[in-house]
């Protein structure tokens, strides 16, 4: 080569041609052509069927996945504040952050955080904060309530045995969100340490809650507290976070108590101070509806039955318009009644939060004094009631109910401007003066102080007696309170006061009242509320007005009963509860009497507010009458606001009235027939024609309605579908809407023509029709996008989506169902809705509650479902924690945490055999699950558990012990162990054997009769038949003969009971400082060790040294017969030893003189030198013979080699002879031819 | 344990009482049951019923005092599995299977209940009737599939008996919260006329009576003639008529009628049985609604047992017996029922008022259905 690289030949672009065409055409409109479907359809073809069913499958594997089972929403719209808890060891700083976190939210500075802390943190978001102590009861408790777990770790110590421990508690109780927080960061001076040591809890955190879990780090203190920042950060995290809802809470209702009041009579407390409490708590209702009169769980007190539950306004509200992007100062509210926080003012029944406009910069000390100052109000306030309700029991020793009732009914309907409408049932009037007069009389006296308001007092009327009682100590109370206390709210605290007067179930029916009293001036008297129709109705049967004639049949059987007696019939429909109306008609006079008077009563006290429209109020009442529905609800469920406590009231009553009253009526109902036929009307005669018309159109044969008539309903589809253009004969059809609308406003013209003399009325029509229209055009048009909705969605609807849509359905239903119905009805439909602030009153607490009180333990008032109040045997599974590092022994008390409750229990550990027998273990197996029975509280399946063995303390070590799910609530539980019964043979015949030992009686024989036994050597036999004597013994067949060594045994299975222990863990009755130091019932083992009790062992099982004794073997004994018949190889051997030598054939011994011995001993040399020459000799002599015989083997040889030779050549010789022989024949024979 | 028990006068409801109980599991205790009464105390029948019920659960308590005039029961879990009971003669079979209905879908395993008995009687609706309208109701609520079945194998009228009844029914878990608020138009009628140890003609002569009376509204009427022979057929002699009219959305209203017993009262003529169980049934069309008069308390029971949903059902006007359960749901489930009435409208011809029952359910679940 020459070095010079060769040139390549150019590219040389074609400008013309049709390549080049081709590339012009592409450059001009390439964007065109881009889809690449379009352009290489052969590419995206399908290649492989199979690849393609693959992905696609594949596809609808991860779609499918994704899909969670469709629950219908049931969250409130209002939710109630999100629980926080805030978890750690001790000294990690868990009280600075909560401190943080509420000052980044409400600018506010809390000292100590006593309980729960509530604050609104957005514009529709507010967080309940609760500090979590280091006890293990605590932890349970709380990891049951949290929606959101603030972790705390101390990075400079590293993870401790809390942290994991309350991970196992959540993960076992429904795991809430948990979101990690590193403190103390600052303590690391190194900061390629501080990068490790994130590193490293971090992923551990993340193994143990879930691969990318949020971890905080708060990297270090600045004045005592985080930084800001790093706080803001917090909470924003937590104000944006979603929570997805735990099957446990959504399914139960609970309160997180953040306010606890003793309601006790301080009389009573006085005199016994151990006497049982009732007690208010207050708190937000959270997971569901909360019913009144359920039954509810306090962890670590007991189960209990609420006596009574109240909604209030909410102490902490969120704001009320939604425009603005953030709050102001006043909305941050912050609610903590336990730590004494912001100026809460008590009362019985509201709550009042006070923070002055400047509260930002006031300090908490500032407001001790008043609060203090304010309880101590509250306890004056508790002992007036209690005096009160004190002193009417002692007016009237035989019905402490019927004075409240009487005091409670009157004030309720108390608004006398009802009454020109009402004054019929004065009944209750009559009385009430009498009781509240006395009552007044009484409380005045026992209250200290009544000179204030003397004027007022002088007038007081009977029905507002005690209502003015409460205005007193309302007045008096504002005195004092006058610094924070907004008139309005002490208006309306005047009502709450009231109601507080009165048993609670009053309580809705005197607010009702006020209420009515408050509206007066601007709307008619009669709210739409269910009780004013009752009310209407009692009035309008007290007339004597038949309403019943529109009842149309319904309870047809009362009112036959009716016509029998019509005053008592009256009482007895309105009735069970309606107490009041017991008395006779010649009553009624005395109620005019009294109604006037408590008319008179009102103008003074009501400021003849009430009067105004009084005539108009009148006249609706009657025509409201007159139209009036028969009041179904009242009928069935009786007058609704004493619907709770009807029953022993009318008891209480009858104590004091009905005596008199023959109660055949009422008793013959009780005992009547009990049958769920509805008799008929015998007012309907159906062979009349007009009773006939009027179920014409129940069948299908009748007149439909417009909606559903198949004309309209052809005519409609016309409207939508009737426009469409035949394309074979290219004709055009027109739907007839245009020409309906035509003829509609033709119709409406006419209608108008009609109308045209009255001018306004026309307009009026005229307006009316032009909405007619739009509203029909609306529709139309909102039918046609429906349709086009449904058709659209429903392409691919599958079923997961129709499900998901029926849930929504039912969640917007039921949201709109009782939306519009106030809260006091709603609750008593669907019970108190979740979001609500309620207070619920419990009585017969344990007084330890009260003096034990310590607002860091948490309490919680878990709802229990129905029949899980009750206690039963459970079948679970259950897996001691890998963890743990003991096993578990059968019948060793165990705490277990289920549901909301703790308690100690005695657990029976089994295992299933293939054959379904439940075995019993007497320990847990290592690594494995095993079955557990115990005695407790029902709880439904799949509801998670877990064990501790004991909650007092903190030991070193893990302690959860073990973990587990109910699988079944049964009653028959079968678990069995195994029992070896053994017997001794005393006699044994061929196979047969009588057998003792092993029974004590005849009858125990019996019942084993036919049971197989088996002996220890492996002889399998069956129980016969008992023996007489000795009891117990009985014979049996084996397969082959016994040994009297043998031993005989029956193998068996025994049932074992589960023992009833169900003790629950009452650790926050304990003394405060010792919340945590429970114990219960103790372990077999630790009793043995408190008690020094060491268990002697069986002398049969101790190990001792192996002593044998040496063997010995019998002579064979062949009997003489088969001796002889043997062979006489076989025949046995004189064998027997030769004996000792008879003395007569024993010789003496020789002993040798010396000269003797030297005489042998020169023979014995002699003999052996001789003998030595004879070997020597004789050696020779064999050598030289063997050489010889060699030699004469050689010779033999060669003779033999020789003669083999001369034979051979003699041999050969002889053979030619013969060939020459043959062939001379041979060649002889041819010549002879 | 805190959960205190409800106490109650008279032997009255006894039945609402006793199934409550069980299915909230509160304890209930009854007193003066006839305490006035020449025979005190509890009838054979009633006892009957305690029987069954302790049958069909495990661990309830009984106790009934030496007069028999104060029943305690506390209830254990329902069980089901098979039952076999033979039901007193006092009452029909009707009276029982109404208390198995409601506790069936909550056993623990699906029940399959022979009852023997009457079958047919006037005070207790019959197996026919709660064959034709309570069975398709429970389906309604989600109580349906394979084996959800009421079979009259053998029929006997009272005072005899001899009839028999098996009952079978699945679990459930959860009830399904339902709208039932449209009645809609009656498309169908049907019946069944029986007849046992009387001439076969009797059945005839009761369909051609009760179609005399229902033609006059509608045309698809079809009532069968069921007449029963030799074993099946029971111990008495009797007839009677069953009718039931479907409407377009699948509710059923019915009317039954059945002849006197034997030797109690005047004899019945089945032309007059006909007829007066057409009008009872116009009579029942007249009250109208979703659910006939006599399942009124089985519909409101299963609403009460629903997931915390809205349930509505628009029901004719309640019944005595419906108001006290109303009464007694409240008590056992502190659940009460928005009842609103509805008046027909003035050129409408529907019948009577009705009313519209409105309630949210207690969020029950049946924990005696075990998990697989």
């Amino acid at each position: 080569m020459d070095g010079k690289v060769k040139e390549q030949k150019r590219h040389q672009q074609k400008h013309s041609g049709p390549k080049a065409e081709r590339k012009k055409l592409k450059k001009q409109e390439g964007s065109t052509e881009e889809d690449g479907r379009k352009r290489n359809p052969k590419a995206f073809s399908v290649q492989s069927a199979v690849r393609m069913a693959k992905t696609f499958h594949r596809s609808q594997d991860i779609k499918t996945k994704k899909h969670h089972i469709p629950h219908v929403d049931r969250t409130p719209l209002e939710p109630p504040p999100i629980v926080i808890v805030v978890v750690g060891p001790p000294k990690v700083g868990k009280s600075t952050l909560i401190r943080c976190l509420i000052k980044n939210f409400t600018r506010q500075k809390l000292g100590d955080i006593c309980g729960p802390v509530t604050i609104v943190s957005g514009k529709k978001r507010r967080l309940t904060f609760m500090e979590c102590n280091n006890d293990i009861n605590t932890m349970i408790d709380l990891a049951k309530v949290a929606d959101l777990v603030l972790m705390l770790i101390d990075a400079s110590f590293g993870f401790e045995m809390e942290t994991f421990e309350f991970l196992n508690i959540c993960q076992v109780h429904g795991f809430p969100r948990i979101m990690g927080v590193l403190t103390h960061l600052d303590s690391f001076k190194n900061n390629k340490t501080l990068r490790k040591t994130k590193k490293n809890l971090k992923h551990r955190f993340w193994t143990e809650v879930y691969q990318g879990a949020k971890l905080f780090y708060l990297s270090g203190m600045v004045y005592g507290e985080y930084q800001i920042q790093e706080v803001k950060n917090l909470g924003r995290f937590i104000s944006v976070m979603k929570f997805r809802p735990l099957v446990w809470q959504t399914s139960h209702p609970y309160v997180l108590v953040d306010r606890m009041e003793d309601l006790t009579d301080p009389e009573r407390v006085r005199t016994d101070p151990k006497c049982d409490r009732t007690v208010s708590l207050y708190g937000y209702l959270r997971g569901t509806h909360l019913k009144n009169k359920g039954q509810v769980h306090i962890p670590g007190v007991g189960d209990f039955q609420v006596a009574d539950v109240n909604f209030l306004p909410d102490p902490c509200a969120l704001p009320e318009a939604q425009k603005k992007r953030a709050l102001n100062e006043k909305e941050r509210l912050l609610y903590a009644p336990m730590a004494g926080v912001g100026g809460v003012v008590y009362d019985k029944d509201a709550v009042y939060i006070d923070l002055p406009a400047s509260h930002v910069n006031q300090q908490q000390e500032e407001v001790r004094p008043t609060t203090e100052l304010v309880q101590s109000l509250i306890d004056t306030h508790a002992t007036l009631d209690a005096k009160m309700a004190a002193s009417k029991v002692s007016l009237f020793s035989g019905s402490a109910t019927l004075d409240s009732t009487d005091v409670g009914e009157p004030s309720g309907e108390e608004g006398p401007r009802e009454e020109c409408v009402w004054d019929p049932n004065t009944q209750r009037k009559r009385r009430k003066v009498v009781f509240t007069e006395k009552e007044e009389e009484d409380v005045s006296g026992s209250s200290d102080d009544d000179d204030e308001d003397d004027d007022e007092d002088g007038d007081i009327d009977s029905e507002d007696g005690d209502q003015e009682e409460q205005e007193e100590e309302e007045d008096e109370d504002e005195d004092n309170l006058s610094t924070f206390l907004i008139d309005a709210r002490a208006e309306s605290d005047e009502t709450e006061k009231t109601v507080t007067a009165y048993p609670p179930a009053k309580k809705q029916k005197v607010e009702e009242g006020k209420k009515r009293r408050e509206e007066s001036a601007e709307v008619p008297a009669f709210a739409d509320s269910e009780d004013d129709l009752e009310m209407s109705e009692e009035e309008s049967e007290e007339e004597g007005d038949n309403v019943r004639a529109g009842d149309s049949g319904h309870c047809s059987e009362e009112d036959e009963e009716e016509s029998d007696d019509d005053e008592e019939e009256d009482d007895k429909e309105e009735s069970e509860d309606e107490s009041m109306e017991e008395d006779d008609a010649a009553g009624a006079t005395m109620k005019k009497q009294t109604a006037s008077e408590s008319e008179e009563e009102e103008e003074e006290q009501g400021g003849l507010r009430w009067k105004e429209g009084l005539q108009q109020k009148a006249s609706e009442a009657f025509l409201r009458q007159q139209k009036a529905a028969p009041n179904l609800r009242k009928l069935v469920y009786g007058s609704v606001v004493e619907a709770d406590d009807s029953d022993d009231e009318e008891q209480e009553l009858g104590g004091l009235f009905r005596v008199s009253r023959p109660q055949n009526s009422k008793k013959s109902q009780a005992n009547g027939v009990d049958s769920s036929r509805f008799d008929p009307d015998a007012s309907h005669n159906w062979d009349l024609e007009e009773m006939l018309n009027s179920i014409r159109d129940c069948f299908v044969t009748g007149k439909w309605e417009e909606d559903q008539d198949a004309a309209t309903l052809l005519k409609e589809d016309e409207e939508l579908y009737g426009d469409f253009e035949d394309l074979e004969t290219g004709k055009v059809h027109k739907g007839q809407t245009g020409e309906q609308d035509q003829a509609e406003n033709s119709e409406n013209d006419e209608d108008d023509a009609a109308d045209d003399d009255d001018d306004n009325e026309e307009s009026l029509v005229k307006v009316d029709d032009d909405e007619v229209q739009k509203k029909k055009r609306l529709e139309k048009k909102q039918r046609l996008k429906e349709r086009f909705n449904a058709e659209y969605d429903n392409e691919d609807a599958t079923y997961f989506d129709d499900l998901k849509e029926e849930m929504q359905k039912q969640a917007e239903l039921n949201r709109a169902e009782f939306a519009d119905v106030d809260d006091e009805t709603r609750v008593q439909y669907e019970g108190f809705r979740p979001g609500m602030y309620v207070r619920l009153e419990i009585s017969s607490l344990p007084c330890e509650f009260v003096t034990n009180f310590d607002p860091h333990y948490p309490i919680i008032l878990g709802g229990l479902g129905s029949s899980e109040g009750n206690v039963g045997y459970l079948q679970m599974r259950l897996k001691k924690h890998r963890w743990y590092h003991r096993i578990l022994k059968t019948r060793d008390p165990l705490i277990l945490s289920l549901g909301w409750r703790r308690f100690q229990t005695i657990p029976l550990y089994h295992m299933e055999d293939h054959n379904g027998r439940h075995r019993l273990l007497k320990y847990t197996p290592q690594h494995m699950h095993c079955g557990a029975s115990i005695w407790g509280p029902v709880t439904p399946q799949g509801t998670g558990f877990l064990a501790v063995q004991s909650v007092a303390g903190t030991k070193a070590n893990f302690r959860i012990a073990a973990t587990g799910v109910i699988l079944d609530l049964d009653k028959s539980v079968t678990i069995v162990k195994k029992l070896k019964l053994i017997g001794y043979p005393y006699k044994i015949f061929k196979n047969t054997s009588f057998i003792k030992g092993m029974f004590n009686t005849v009858l125990e024989v019996a019942k084993f009769e036919g049971a197989s036994v088996r002996t220890v050597s492996g002889v399998r036999g069956q129980i016969k038949k008992a023996l007489s004597t000795p009891p117990g013994a009985y014979r049996a067949t084996f397969e082959d003969r016994l040994l009297m060594s043998d031993v005989v045994f029956l193998r068996s299975w025994y049932p074992v009971s589960v023992p009833q222990l169900y003790n629950p863990v009452t650790s926050l009755l304990l003394p405060a400082g010792q919340k945590d130091s429970w114990a219960g019932m103790r372990t077999l083992g630790q009793l043995k060790h408190d008690l020094g009790i060491r268990n002697k062992p069986n002398t049969d099982s101790l190990y001792k040294p192996v002593v044998r004794a040496p063997r010995h073997f019998n002579r064979l004994h062949i009997p003489k017969e088969l001796q002889k018949a043997l062979p006489f190889k076989s025949k046995p051997k004189q064998q027997q030893p030769k004996g000792k030598m008879p003395r007569d054939l024993q010789r003496p011994s020789v002993i040798r003189e010396p000269h003797e011995k030297k005489v042998a001993a020169l023979l014995l040399a002699l003999s052996t030198v001789h003998n030595h020459k004879r070997k020597k000799a004789h050696t020779a002599q064999h050598a030289k013979h063997k050489e010889f015989l060699q030699q004469k083997e050689k010779q033999e040889e060669a003779k033999l080699k020789r003669q083999k030779e001369a034979r051979k050549k003699l041999y050969r010789i002889q053979g030619q002879v013969d060939q020459k022989k043959s062939r001379s024949s041979l060649k002889g024979a041819p010549q002879d031819d | 344990m805190a959960s205190h028990g409800l106490a109650y006068d008279g032997c009255n409801f006894f039945r609402q009482r006793l199934v409550l109980s069980t299915l909230s599991g509160k304890r209930v205790k009854i007193k003066n049951i006839r305490s006035k009464d020449d025979n005190p105390g509890l009838r054979d029948f009633e006892a009957s019923l305690i029987r069954l019920l302790d049958k069909v659960t495990n661990g309830s308590r009984i106790e009934i005092n030496q007069t028999g005039t104060v029943l305690f029961y506390q209830p254990g879990l329902l069980f089901g599995g098979s039952v076999e009971h033979d039901c007193n003669l006092q009452r029909s079979v009707g009276y029982y299977l109404e208390a198995l209905l409601m506790l069936a879908p909550f056993m623990k395993t699906s029940l399959k209940a022979t009852l023997r008995g009457v079958t047919n009687d006037p005070t207790d609706p019959t197996v026919d009737m709660l064959k034709s309208t309570a069975l398709p109701l429970m389906k309604k609520f989600g109580i349906d599939g394979e084996g959800f079945d009421l079979k009259v194998v053998k029929r006997g009228m009272a005072p005899g008996g001899g009839g028999e009844v098996v009952f079978t029914c699945p679990v459930r878990r959860t009830i399904r919260p339902v709208q039932l608020t449209d009645p809609a138009k009656i498309k169908r009628i049907r019946g069944v006329a029986y007849s046992v140890r009387v001439s076969p003609q009797m059945a005839n002569r009761i369909v051609e009576s009760a179609r005399a009376v229902l033609n006059q509204f509608i045309p698809d009427i079809y009532i069968y003639t069921d007449h029963m022979k030799g074993a099946n057929s029971g111990k008495s002699p009797g007839f009677g008529l069953t009718l039931v009219a479907e409407t377009l959305n699948g509710s059923f209203l019915s009317a039954e009628m059945s002849s006197t017993p034997q030797g109690q009262g005047d004899p019945m003529l089945p032309e007059d049985l006909g007829r007066n169980c057409a009008k009872l049934l116009l009579e029942e069309v007249h009250r109208g609604g979703c659910v006939d008069s006599s399942n009124q308390s089985l519909a409101l029971l299963l609403m009460t047992l629903g997931q915390q949903d809205v349930s509505k059902v628009l029901l004719g006007p309640l019944s005595p017996y419906t108001i006290e359960f109303l009464r007694h749901i409240r008590d056992f489930f502190q659940l009460m029922f928005k009842i609103e009435v509805q008046k027909p409208s003035e050129d409408e011809r529907k019948g009577g008022d009705k009313v519209l029952m409105t309630g949210v359910g207690v969020g029950y679940s049946n924990i005696n259905k075990t998990i697989k």
